[in-house]
């Protein structure tokens, strides 16, 4: 009740005080975000709907340069397919300087923070990115997984719920969770998706054992670090 | 009539006040389902027509990437054929995920739910895969099997009834229907099935079903899709898990396909038992080495601790008994609140039923009751060094890893006696098998030297017998004499 109120209070703020049209999130926004996520994993559907309005509401940045951010963005996505991490991370940087509401640039410039295992940015990157489209269920879903490798349960599970709540296609979403629930390693992860299934009364087993890592450190011989191409071939030492 | 025009009337209101969050998606396709089983259960034609079209007019979802959920989809109904079924469930997942709008695809995945008996899972995919295609007479068949297991023989018989109204070759259905009516092994799903039997009777025939009589078991009863508009493929051809006595046993050889060739090697053996009353196997070209592998790898066990409701370590460990005792190290287990054991495809929660420091070993007890069990050899002797050992275990949690050495030496020490050995082991073969050319284990996998190579130690079989966790009831040991 009484987050409740504090909710409605904060909303009414929000109404009264815009906030600021800049390209950086503002921390009004990443409050909300995390109200989100926190009503989410709570079920607290109006309290989600009430917060996802005042996102909505909220003014949104005026890109600067368009078209340089739609070639900012392709380049990252070329890159990105091409899984070269640091020209696809300059690019969306670019993309979303050109463009502080490109929810795009945001999003893929998150799940390129996470893939260097950038925690911190990916979440501040994925907050703006729901900050622009608090809809956008993709976002919500590596939202997750970088609570998940941050160990946040209760966040993981907000994120994944909302994953679930917001999905184009919901049986879809369903079956991810269910995957997620049974056959990831990582417990904090796994767990949040069996509660997330849970919070929506969806079917879903809980594993007695869980699954093993994929890949437990295991890295190929002739490949020196940092470096994608293999060594010329060396006999032994 | 009348009736009829009033399920318009409420189809066409509803149709016009549909939930759109996603739990509501659902209920709104489920309610058109839903209906179609109510009228295809009062044989009413118009009324099943009626909402098969609600279900036709909405909004298709997005498609997906057919290129990419092919080859799961193929790997799927591959994996369904030869009834791994956990298998079979990632791939057709891995397919859905890829292609959500491929009504083919959804009502796969929901059939291999329904053969993990997971039937709540089972009946959302079916309903969703007929929000796709409502006239897909093999999803309607895996719907009404759905409800005939979960007691529901009025939903069973309007599903069923469904199936054989939207079948394009009716007698196949028929014949399914009938076999169900027969062979299943659920009153409802038996009582469903006469009703859609008796449905699609011309009505001058119709009459009470005569009573059961159980059909000739087939490997293939019930099973076989229904070549109707959207044929279920070769996913239908193994024995369901839900279907008589007969497919039952077949299911289970095949699910657990690794076990039986385990079970059959080890009733290969001299004086060995044939515990799965099967035909002697084929003349063995197989090295030892495989042998060994697929006798232990089943009755190997990975073990995965539990501290703070968070994974927190791993190990291995051997099935002794028929009853399901699992040993392993102490140090293994040593800190856990919680324990989980997998022998081979079988999975159990797991408690401490002995545990010792010295020797450094603890006795599990776990639900795998029922299976085969590893003897323990009480050699301890010179004769032991130079003998091959084969080491299976979880090194770092890579299941199921397999190594080979010799026994090297024995040694004792802080008066547990210890046999050396030269198989490589890393952290996750603790607590797993050493075993000897007969099949018996020497000794369990206990530490290794930090310097040096290969230097490692099991605590000798002879050890675990001598101490207060070997229960000669329940569990079996021999001498040496029987290395191959």
């Amino acid at each position: 009740m009484r987050a409740e109120r504090f909710l409605l209070a904060s909303t009414f703020a929000a109404w009264l005080v815009p906030a600021p049209a800049t390209g950086q999130i503002s921390e009004q926004n990443r409050f909300y975000v995390q109200q989100m996520i926190e009503r989410a994993a709570a079920n607290d559907e109006q309290g989600v709907t009430a917060t996802q309005r005042v996102l909505e509401q909220s003014p949104k940045p005026a890109p600067a340069d368009p078209a340089s951010a739609r070639a900012a963005l392709q380049r990252g996505v070329a890159a990105l397919e091409r899984n070269e991490l640091e020209p696809a991370l300059t690019a969306f940087r670019q993309a979303g300087q050109a463009d502080p509401g490109n929810v795009e640039a945001a999003s893929y410039l998150g799940l390129v923070y996470r893939k260097l295992d950038r925690l911190s940015d990916a979440e501040s990157a994925l907050q703006q990115a729901l900050a622009l489209e608090p809809a956008r269920a993709v976002a919500w879903f590596q939202l997750a997984q970088v609570y998940g490798l941050q160990r946040d349960a209760r966040r993981a599970l907000g994120a994944l719920a909302n994953t679930y709540r917001f999905a184009q296609n919901p049986m879809r979403a369903e079956e991810i969770l269910r995957n997620i629930a049974e056959n990831e390693a990582a417990d904090t992860l796994r767990n949040a998706a069996l509660e997330a299934l849970r919070l929506y009364r969806l079917p879903g087993e809980a594993v007695i054992v869980p699954p093993l890592p994929a890949n437990p450190g295991i890295a190929p011989l002739n490949i020196s670090p940092g470096s994608t191409r293999p060594r010329a071939n060396r006999p032994p030492p | 009539m009348k009736s009829s025009l009033a399920t318009l009337a409420l189809a066409m209101l509803l149709a016009c006040v549909r939930p759109a969050d996603a739990a509501g998606q659902y209920e709104s396709i489920d309610y058109y389902v839903q209906q179609m089983i109510v009228q295809g259960d009062a044989d009413d034609a118009t009324g099943v027509q009626t909402f098969r079209e609600q279900l036709d007019n909405l909004r298709r979802p997005e498609p997906g990437d057919p290129a990419k959920a092919r080859p799961f989809q193929q790997q799927g109904l591959e994996h369904l054929a030869r009834g791994n079924l956990k298998d079979a469930l990632a791939a057709f997942r891995q397919a859905f995920i890829a292609d959500p709008a491929d009504p083919k695809i959804a009502g796969q995945l929901g059939q291999t739910y329904l053969r993990l008996r997971r039937f709540k899972e089972a009946e959302r995919l079916s309903v969703y895969a007929l929000s796709l295609a409502p006239a897909q007479s093999a999803v309607w068949l895996t719907l009404g099997e759905v409800y005939g297991q979960t007691g529901d023989a009025l939903r069973a018989g309007g599903a069923f009834a469904n199936a054989y109204r939207f079948a394009e070759d009716p007698a196949s259905v028929a014949d399914q229907l009938r076999r169900l009516a027969t062979g299943g092994d659920a009153d409802a799903l038996k009582a469903g099935a006469q009703k859609a039997l008796r449905l699609g009777q011309p009505a001058a025939d119709r009459k009470p079903a005569p009573p059961a009589t159980p059909a000739p078991p087939s490997p293939t009863a019930s099973t076989a899709p229904a070549p109707g508009p959207n044929p279920a493929p070769e996913a239908a051809t193994p024995a369901r898990a839900d279907a008589g006595p007969a497919e039952k046993a077949a299911v289970a050889g095949s699910v657990l396909g690794s076990l039986r060739r385990g079970l059959a090697q080890l009733a290969s053996r001299p004086g060995g038992a044939n515990p799965t009353g099967s035909p002697p196997p084929a003349p063995n070209t197989d090295s030892p080495g495989q042998r060994i592998y697929r006798q232990g790898a089943a009755l190997t066990c990975l073990i995965v601790t539990f501290r703070n409701g968070k994974t927190d370590n791993l190990g291995s460990g051997l099935l002794v008994s028929s009853d399901g005792l699992v040993l392993t190290n102490n140090h293994v287990i040593d800190k856990a609140d919680n324990l989980a054991v997998r022998c081979g495809e079988r999975e159990s929660t797991a408690r401490v039923r002995k545990r010792s420091k010295e020797p450094d070993l603890a006795l599990l007890a776990t639900s795998l009751a029922g299976g085969e069990a590893f003897a323990l050899n009480e050699t301890y002797s010179q004769d032991l060094i130079g003998r091959d050992v084969f080491v299976i275990g979880n090194p770092y949690g890579l299941e199921g890893t397999f190594s080979t050495g010799v026994i090297s030496g024995l040694r004792e020490i802080d008066g547990v006696r210890y046999i050396q050995i030269s198989a490589p082991v890393s952290p996750g073969n603790s607590g797993g098998p050493v075993i000897l050319r007969d099949g018996s284990v020497i000794g369990i996998t206990a530490m290794g030297l930090k310097v040096g190579q290969n230097l490692n130690f099991a605590i000798a079989s002879a050890e675990i017998i001598a101490s207060g966790l070997f229960d000669p009831a329940r569990m079996r040991s021999r001498p040496l004499g029987h290395d191959r």
